[in-house]
């Protein structure tokens, strides 16, 4: 860093941006004390060293003192962002949203560049580096060959140029030029793997690439991944009479390859029924499918019959047909296989198991997406299933490192912890995590799947171990590996409940604050009420009452274009309770004009409690005019109040008189509180 | 006599050879005293550490802006890099319009270039972070290297002194 040159009066400001890059919402980190002794001298007091001197004391390491800081600098920084953001408190994310946000705009930022490198390919072609790099020269994009011939489709075809390809196919068959097969079957795969649609629609605001292998580094690219998981087929639909089956009909001659194409394309485009009869066709024509087209036959299974029986059956006609045709299946084809039989219900559950077996006696080691679809079949749905199935998985999964060999590997993860928490098991969940951590299998967890995997098992944390563990494991996760959902918030406040140590809720809302969650109605109740629920020490009230205060500044209107939260009566009864508690009358009585606004009456619980402080307070006016309001409500409290203002207060005469001049009916304003529109809780 | 007068005649001729001319030879004006150097003003003008020491406190006050090995003994190359410096200068201050607080320090490891720049916190960060992945792509694609671009955001401009 010998670059980096900061102005001498500058030291102080650079340290507590370093600071502020160490202490997001307010909590401590623990680095160890050899970064801070020379350096404490002269921040924490530079008023001290100018009026005396105090010469810190000498301190004593231990042996081990180095390869402990050393040690802990090797681990992973429980402080810091993923490695694709900046070290910079302006830059770095605070929450899930924001995250996502940074990750895409990168993105998006270098497809701009990527594009610019497209269109005009004059300025990057020099090629001075020596080896030359072709990955960073610009992709030729305009075909070479000129005028209508085979070897211009040819080229078209090998660009991806779908539109092209097909005018110029239609071109040379008006021409009366005989394309040969491979060149149309080429032209077929093109079409049917695009579902005839341009492959980068430039319309399309978000690329959705498809999900790339894990086994790729996914910290630096991160694809844009689909926020829903539609049940639909991505991409396009197969519409009726395209440019594909247009040409398979004008075919003068059809080889098997043709109909494979046009089987897969149909799959995966969602029409199942015409891919089927497709099938049917080669058989009648006698050909032999492949394996991938007899593992798009088997995904289609389940869109083709609807009782489960007749799926398996159908399943195993297809598998019947791939033995007679001599067709080695692979790992794809069993995941088929346990894929159709996600949707075959107690089928399902008898015929993977044999399905597993068989793959062991083919001796294939069955991938992350087979164990996926096993437990899906065995855990699916609300009844508990009391199989063993997960401990089994498990105990495999974690005996080695996986690769990515089927796009469904993904999803492993996710399901396994899913199924961990509904069956509230915290071993397993740690057994899992063990299993993550073994060799290549974090790669098969990206930013959002990884966000949804750990925000699942700190709810199980939550609810099922101790809070001293849960705090731990709170402060190392979050926010350096996921970023808290509303849901695991209000978890941990329950769990801060049930272990009575209200006093870490300040420390929560700062996170609260960050995450950007400040405006949720559900989750500012809870707070507030948990805050108000009992009397606590002193300093945990005076910090319960500036969380107030910040609750409050939330509903009032902070800045332009922010609408103000409405007032809830509970809400405001418990900022008015957090107030009198900690002393602070003049909040607590403009609160208290509050509930007219809104058409609430406070509860008596809130009333008795702005009575105590004006009492510590020593301030009879205030008492009074807590009388005055609670008589204008109407409130046979009312009197109760008097009664206590008379007796705990020393009232000069000219307060006495007030007193006595609140007019008070009892009757009349019964009937008044009841056909007003009052929140009693 | 007429022979001579004829002969004294063609003489002056081959005697004006037109290469033996005296020229004046003039080059652009190059004030090594005003290099890098900001003029003092009334007291107001903010004045970055960068900026307020002059050239000759390079490798004393100051480090270097841009680090490579080209001015090695034996290394070749110092002037392609020299090139390379001007254009990244340039570019950096057209894709961060406004936004650069300092000079940025050109690093070069082997292969890869790594741009470290000040910047100030005008734009949101998304934006930030778009600028940094365009601006990382086109500059690998065009020197054919890696390019990493380190960013670092301050509120404004770090004074040293007013001048």
């Amino acid at each position: 860093m010998a670059a980096r040159r900061v102005g001498a009066g500058c030291w102080q400001r650079a340290l507590w941006l370093g600071r502020r890059c160490r202490l997001p919402g307010g909590r401590e980190s623990y680095r160890s004390s050899s970064s801070s002794p020379a350096l404490g001298k002269t921040v924490d007091n530079p008023q001290v060293t100018q009026e005396e001197i105090v010469l810190p004391r000498r301190k004593t390491w231990d042996k081990l003192a180095v390869l402990q800081t050393l040690a802990a600098t090797v681990n992973r920084d429980p402080t810091a962002a993923h490695y694709m953001f900046q070290d910079d408190p302006f830059l770095m994310p605070r929450n899930a949203a924001n995250s996502r946000l940074y990750s895409l705009s990168k993105e998006s930022g270098r497809n701009a560049a990527k594009y610019i490198i497209k269109n005009f390919p004059q300025y990057f072609d020099k090629t001075f580096a020596e080896p030359n790099v072709p990955s960073l020269m610009p992709q030729p994009i305009t075909p070479q060959a000129e005028g209508v011939s085979e070897e211009a489709l040819q080229e078209r075809v090998h660009l991806r140029m779908v539109k092209e390809s097909v005018d110029m196919f239609d071109q040379l068959l008006q021409a009366g030029t005989p394309v040969s097969l491979e060149t149309t079957n080429s032209l077929l795969d093109l079409l049917c793997f695009y579902g005839d649609g341009e492959p980068t629609p430039e319309k399309e605001q978000e690329e959705k690439e498809d999900l790339e292998e894990p086994g790729v580094d996914a910290s630096e690219q991160k694809a844009p991944k689909r926020q829903f998981r539609r049940g639909a087929q991505p991409g396009p639909r197969w519409r009726e009479n395209n440019h594909a089956e247009r040409i398979f009909k004008i075919m003068p001659e059809r080889n098997a390859h043709s109909y494979c194409t046009m089987i897969r394309g149909m799959v995966k485009h969602g029409a199942y029924s015409k891919a089927y009869d497709m099938y049917i066709d080669l058989l009648n024509e006698r050909h032999k499918a492949d394996v991938h087209t007899f593992n798009a036959l088997i995904r289609a299974v389940p869109y083709l019959k609807d009782k489960f029986v007749e799926r398996w059956e159908l399943a195993k006609d297809l598998l019947t047909h791939m033995a007679q045709q001599k067709v080695q299946p692979t790992l794809l084809t069993f995941n088929s296989v346990l894929k159709s039989l996600r949707r075959c219900g107690g089928v399902g559950r008898t015929m993977s198991l044999f399905v597993l077996k068989e793959m062991e006696a083919l001796d294939i080691e069955p991938s992350l997406a087979s164990y996926d679809h096993l437990l899906s079949v065995y855990y699916r749905g609300v009844e508990a299933q009391s199989s063993d199935i997960i401990s089994e998985v498990l105990n495999e999964v974690e005996k080695r490192s996986f690769t990515a060999q089927d796009p469904d590997d993904a999803n492993f993860f996710n399901t396994a912890m899913q199924v961990c928490c509904d069956l509230k098991d915290i071993k397993l969940a740690y057994q899992l995590n063990r299993a993550l951590e073994k060799g290549d299998n974090w790669k098969f967890l990206d930013v959002d799947r990884s966000n949804g995997y750990w925000s699942k098992f700190f709810s199980l944390l939550c609810m099922m171990e101790q809070i001293e563990v849960v705090l731990k494991w709170y402060k190392e996760m979050s926010p350096s590996v996921f970023y808290p959902s509303p849901r695991n918030i209000l978890d941990l406040l329950q769990a801060l409940d049930a272990a009575n140590q209200l006093e870490v809720i300040p420390s929560v809302w700062e996170d609260v604050k960050q995450l950007g969650f400040s405006r949720r109605q559900d989750l500012l109740e809870e707070f507030l009420s948990l805050m108000s629920r009992e009397q606590h020490p002193s300093e945990v009230q005076l910090a319960f009452a500036k969380c107030a205060d910040e609750i409050k500044g939330v509903h009032e209107a902070a800045g332009p274009g922010q609408v103000p939260l409405e007032w809830t009566g509970s809400a405001l009864g418990h900022v008015v309770v957090l107030f009198s508690r900690a002393g602070r009358s003049q909040d607590a009585w403009n609160m208290m004009e509050h509930f007219q606004k809104i058409n609430r009456i406070p509860t008596d619980k809130v009333m008795d409690e702005f009575l105590s402080c004006a009492k510590q307070n020593n301030c009879p006016d205030e008492a009074i005019k807590m009388v005055k309001l609670a008589a204008s409500l109407g409130l046979p409290l009312s009197q109760r109040l008097k009664s206590r203002t008379e007796e705990e207060f020393e009232l000069s005469e000219t307060q006495k008189k007030a007193l006595e001049s609140i007019r008070w009916d009892g009757d009349s304003s019964d009937s008044d509180s009841d056909s007003s529109d009052s929140d009693r809780e | 006599m007429a022979a001579a007068a004829r002969a004294l005649r063609v003489l002056p001729r081959a005697l004006h050879v037109p290469s033996a001319t005296r020229q004046l030879h003039t080059s652009p004006v190059c004030l090594k005293a005003r290099a890098a150097r900001v003029r003092a003003g009334k007291g107001d003008k903010l004045v970055t550490y960068e900026q307020a020491h002059a050239p000759h406190h390079i490798g004393h006050r100051k480090g270097w802006l841009s680090l490579h090995t080209g001015n090695l003994c034996g290394e070749a190359g110092a002037a392609a890099r020299a090139l390379e410096d001007a254009f990244l200068r340039r570019f950096l201050a057209g894709t961060f319009p406004g936004l650069l607080l300092d000079e940025p320090v050109l690093k070069r490891r082997g292969n890869l270039l790594v741009l470290c720049a000040l910047l100030a916190r005008a734009l949101p960060p998304h934006k930030l972070y778009f600028l940094q992945g365009y601006a990382e792509t086109l500059l690998g694609h065009f020197y054919k290297c890696p390019v990493r671009l380190e960013l670092q955001t301050l509120p404004a401009r770090l004074p040293y002194k007013f001048i």
